[in-house]
């Protein structure tokens, strides 16, 4: 406990009755009578759950039995609170004065950040999760505990779904087991209070700062950023070409006089009402106009300067663009967190812009879908590659009733542009992006597309794209809101913050532990399972650079037998297993050996149809490997199990694509139908290290990781593989001859032109800096006649490894403890005869 | 006649694995015995124990790492 803490205590005596143990009972008695009907001022308002009163009563009933225990009790705390006080340092929040009935409520709240931890497994944690997911952002939702953070955005969400600065106070107050700290209050005023006084309203396709308060008016004209990106000139063009368009709702804008920028507010304000006859006059807005390349630096500035900018679209009142004729087909049902989410996001009657983050397999493209059809614009849908254009459209037309000629196609081979007035573009990031290189075709559409005003922008796979390429798509294509999909709102580089400006807060995330249980994912149990390295592979992975590294633990023995055990044992079940492998030299190897097809990056076309048509319908192929490829692009709704061997190092975003791969299995709603979910680890190496990494996101997400340290009955299998020594040393020395480049986990896939970096995780366009290169050309030096062998070149190994020399002789214990040995058997022999003579004797007695 | 104070370390077959490569650069080792044994220089222990334990740390993650 630092001294601050004791100093604090001075001011509010009352804070800390419970810790200070020298005082007598009689002034616990006396301090508990003292702070139960203060409390905190604003609980008073509201009617107190009953339960307070019945805690209240009981333990003034019969203080007595419940004081003695209490002292000492609190004295054995107390004394607990001192040694574990150290560990916490800044986090040990002890002096916190807990409510009496604390117990009977689910919340705790952390005053310096805005944490809030949820006892998950109270009777009312339910109600409070909905409070929560509505102020906060989910954080980590494991079983018992979930944590979720108070953020300006989740508030912003909040108060624009219409909560009450004071009720968000007041629940969280009633909900919290400590009054809620003075530093939380003071934010979530702030924060609500400054919420909605700037708004980004595109007219024209121009964009304009629009607000109705002097003050911020003032504001935001002195700061720099938006002064510099302001176009002060044409104000008067613009101005009366405004006024004919009153579509966002807000009054008449108008310009505000550019030489007032650094008089007084008020005075601003007034020249402003003289100046716009037909408004009145508490309703005056001031607009600034900035250039469109601006847009997102002013949009984060504001964001610093505390008053974020509210992007909403009021799509029904919006006359100047047409309306697009789509609505869902009738036989379309939307599940309910689907509703949830875009109620989020159409909260008002208005769309805001926003993140939706669902798991994979939950239907994201539904809810894009839907919102489409409730904004009823033109919409332009974006996504990584030109294979989700194709799903994407295909969906389009199963669910909306949209036809053929109003939903366009932008990719390279396919350059569309839709009938009529308004209507649907799919393509992707890159196609869109791209600044040079572009053939007439696609410029031209580029050209059609930017001269145009959207009325929705729908962003798939958000988390991938890179910051700089994102910042085009948005500044050069005008809309007026847009919503982004994702499944896993994590990335490796923390460039995801760059995403609540340049799309918007997080609108709403799904529990993916509550979707499992509804049924609308699949169940599944996940382990990990631990296999000890050989001493001969690990003797070598300890000399070996990285790359071999990975191959050394990929194909360390015990990992392949623990696999073909999995998979038989997952066959045998009727389970549909799919074996991941990152790296192509294992997999390969993996699958030879234990005789099942496989597809990777340079597997053709047609035999990947074959082999997943095979997998999908044939009884008799009920396990495929699969390399990274199988990460996004392929849908296999009957894959059951999933083992994985070796991964891209600390890619959480990847375990949670693997994951996904089984979400949406097909036998989900069977009855205690689980899918599983395995990921092969070689002990002691630096897998260990990532695999842990890996899972932090599902952890997050409520997943539990079991693990396997061993597997019952492996041993027996029949057929094993490298069962032997010898086996063993043949496989380490074939594995030592591959080349670095097979060792690497990139270069697998190689992209297409159009996909995003980032979308395949291959080493070659890496997020975090492990970054590998496709094999290239190695020149070297040598005369002809040492090429063809004629120079005495002969192949001797020099440096034989010991260990192969070694281990092919069985496992000898040392002579030193042949006699330990022979004494126990001797101890045992000893104990059987003595135990047999004492049976005997009570036979005979 | 020279005696050295030797101390016998069990440790599973990859530890030991990780010992001998330890040895390699400063040897410690009086002898090694099978899959399982070792004996090691007694006054060397306390180096080697927590060399060890910083080679097996490195593989674990933790959330401040």
């Amino acid at each position: 406990m630092s001294n601050k803490r004791y100093g604090d205590d001075f001011g509010n005596p009352s804070k800390r009755p419970r810790r200070d143990v020298d005082e007598d009972e009689d002034i616990y008695i006396a301090d508990e009578d003292d702070v139960i009907p203060p409390s905190p001022p604003d609980t008073m308002l509201i009617p107190r759950p009953p339960t307070i009163k019945i805690s209240e009563l009981t333990r003034r009933l019969d203080p007595h039995s419940v004081e003695g225990d209490l002292s000492s009790f609190q004295v054995h705390r107390h004394n607990q609170n001192e040694l574990v006080s150290i560990i916490f340092r800044e986090q040990d929040f002890s002096w916190l004065h807990l409510k009496p009935d604390h117990a009977s409520r689910p919340l705790w709240i952390t005053p310096d950040d805005g944490h809030i931890i949820l006892e998950a497994f109270s009777p009312i944690a339910e109600q409070a999760q909905d409070f929560l997911t509505a102020i906060s952002e989910p954080v980590s939702r494991p079983t018992f505990i979930h944590e979720y953070k108070l953020t300006p955005y989740s508030l912003y969400a909040a108060v624009s779904v219409g909560l009450q600065t004071e009720d968000i106070i007041e629940v969280l107050n009633r909900l919290s087991k400590v009054p809620v700290p003075d530093s939380i209050t003071n934010f979530i005023r702030e924060r609500t209070l400054s919420y909605g006084k700037v708004k980004l309203v595109l007219k024209h396709n121009k964009y304009y700062i629009e607000t109705s308060h002097p003050q911020t008016y003032a504001l935001l004209l002195r700061d720099e950023v938006i002064t510099d990106a302001r176009i002060k000139d044409a104000a008067q063009k613009v101005d009366s070409s405004i006024k004919a368009a009153t579509f966002t709702g807000t009054n008449t804008p108008t310009m505000g006089a550019p030489e007032k920028k650094d008089g007084n507010p008020a005075d601003a304000g007034l020249t402003v009402g003289v100046a716009s006859d037909e408004v009145d006059e508490d309703e005056d807005t001031f607009t600034i106009q900035i250039q469109d390349a601006r847009v997102d630096d002013v949009k984060k500035r504001c964001t610093e300067i505390q008053h974020p900018m509210l992007e909403e679209y009021d799509f029904r009142n919006d006359t100047m663009n047409p309306d697009l004729d789509i609505d869902l087909k009738p036989a379309t049902t939307i599940r309910p967190y689907q509703e949830t989410s875009l109620s989020k996001m159409f909260g008002n009657g208005r769309a805001r812009s926003g993140i939706i983050v669902l798991p994979c397999g939950a239907g994201k493209t539904l809810v894009g879908i839907t919102a489409a059809c409730t904004v009823k614009k033109s919409t332009l849908v974006l996504c990584t590659s030109s294979v989700s254009v194709m799903q994407w459209r295909q969906q389009f037309m199963q669910w909306s009733n949209i036809t053929q000629r109003q939903c366009a196609v932008f990719t390279a081979d396919q350059k569309e542009k839709f009938a009529g007035e308004s209507g649907i573009v799919i393509s992707t990031y890159s196609m869109v992006a791209n600044t040079h290189n572009r053939s007439h075709d696609s410029k031209k559409m580029m050209d059609w597309l930017t001269s145009r005003e959207w009325g929705f922008i729908l962003l798939d796979e958000v988390h991938v794209v890179p910051a700089a390429m994102f910042r085009r798509v948005v500044t050069t294509i005008k809309a007026h809101s847009k919503l982004g999909l994702t499944a896993t709102l994590v990335r490796e580089d923390d460039k995801i913050e760059d995403l609540n400006y340049m799309i918007g807060p997080k609108l709403y995330e799904a529990n993916w532990m509550d979707l499992a249980a509804k049924g609308h994912i699949a169940n599944v149990q996940c382990a990990e399972v631990w296999c000890p390295m050989t001493p001969e592979f690990y003797r070598e992975y300890l000399r070996e650079k990285t790359r071999k590294r990975m191959l050394l633990y990929c194909m360390n023995p015990n990992k392949f037998q623990a696999c073909q055990f999995l998979i038989n044992y997952h066959e045998k079940r009727g389970d549909k297993v799919i074996v991941f492998s990152d790296n192509v030299y294992a997999l390969e190897a993996y699958a030879k050996y234990l005789v099942k097809p496989y597809i990777h990056g340079s597997t053709g076309q047609v035999e990947r149809m074959h082999i997943l048509n095979h997998f999908q319908n044939s009884p008799n192929v009920n396990t495929i490997f699969l390399s990274k490829v199988g990460d996004t692009s392929i849908d296999l709704p009957e894959a059951t199990c999933l083992i994985q061997i070796s991964s891209h190092f600390g890619s959480r975003r990847q375990e949670a694509q693997r994951l996904g791969r089984i979400l949406r299995a097909k036998r989900r709603n069977d009855e205690g139908f689980n899918a599983f979910f395995y990921s092969l680890v070689s002990k002691d190496t630096q897998e260990m290290y990532y695999s842990t990494k890996r899972q932090q996101f599902l952890i997050d997400q409520g997943y539990s990781f079991k693990v396997i340290t061993h597997l019952d009955g492996l041993q027996d299998t029949p057929g094993l593989a490298y069962r032997t020594k010898d086996e063993q040393i043949d496989l380490l020395s074939s594995v030592l001859l591959a080349t670095d480049s097979e060792a690497s986990v990139g270069g697998d896939v190689r992209r297409n032109e159009e996909d995003l970096p980032g979308t395949v995780t291959s080493a070659t366009n890496a997020d975090f800096g492990m970054s590998g290169r496709l094999p290239g050309v190695k020149r070297t030096t040598g005369s002809l006649t040492a090429l063809s062998g004629a120079h005495h070149m002969s192949y001797v190994e020099q440096n034989k490894s010991a260990n192969k020399k070694l281990a092919r002789e069985p496992p000898v214990r040392n002579k030193l403890f042949a006699k330990r040995d022979r004494d126990r058997i001797a101890a045992r022999k000893e104990a059987a005869k003595a135990a047999a003579a004492a049976n005997a004797a009570s036979g005979r007695a | 006649m020279k005696a050295i104070k030797g101390i016998l370390m069990t440790c599973d077959p990859a530890v030991k694995q990780i010992l001998l490569f330890f040895n390699e650069d400063h040897s410690f080792i009086i002898e090694d015995l099978d899959d399982y044994h070792v004996v090691i220089r007694a006054d060397e222990e306390r180096k080697v124990r927590s060399m060890l334990e910083a080679k097996l740390e490195s593989n674990t993650y933790s959330l401040e790492g």
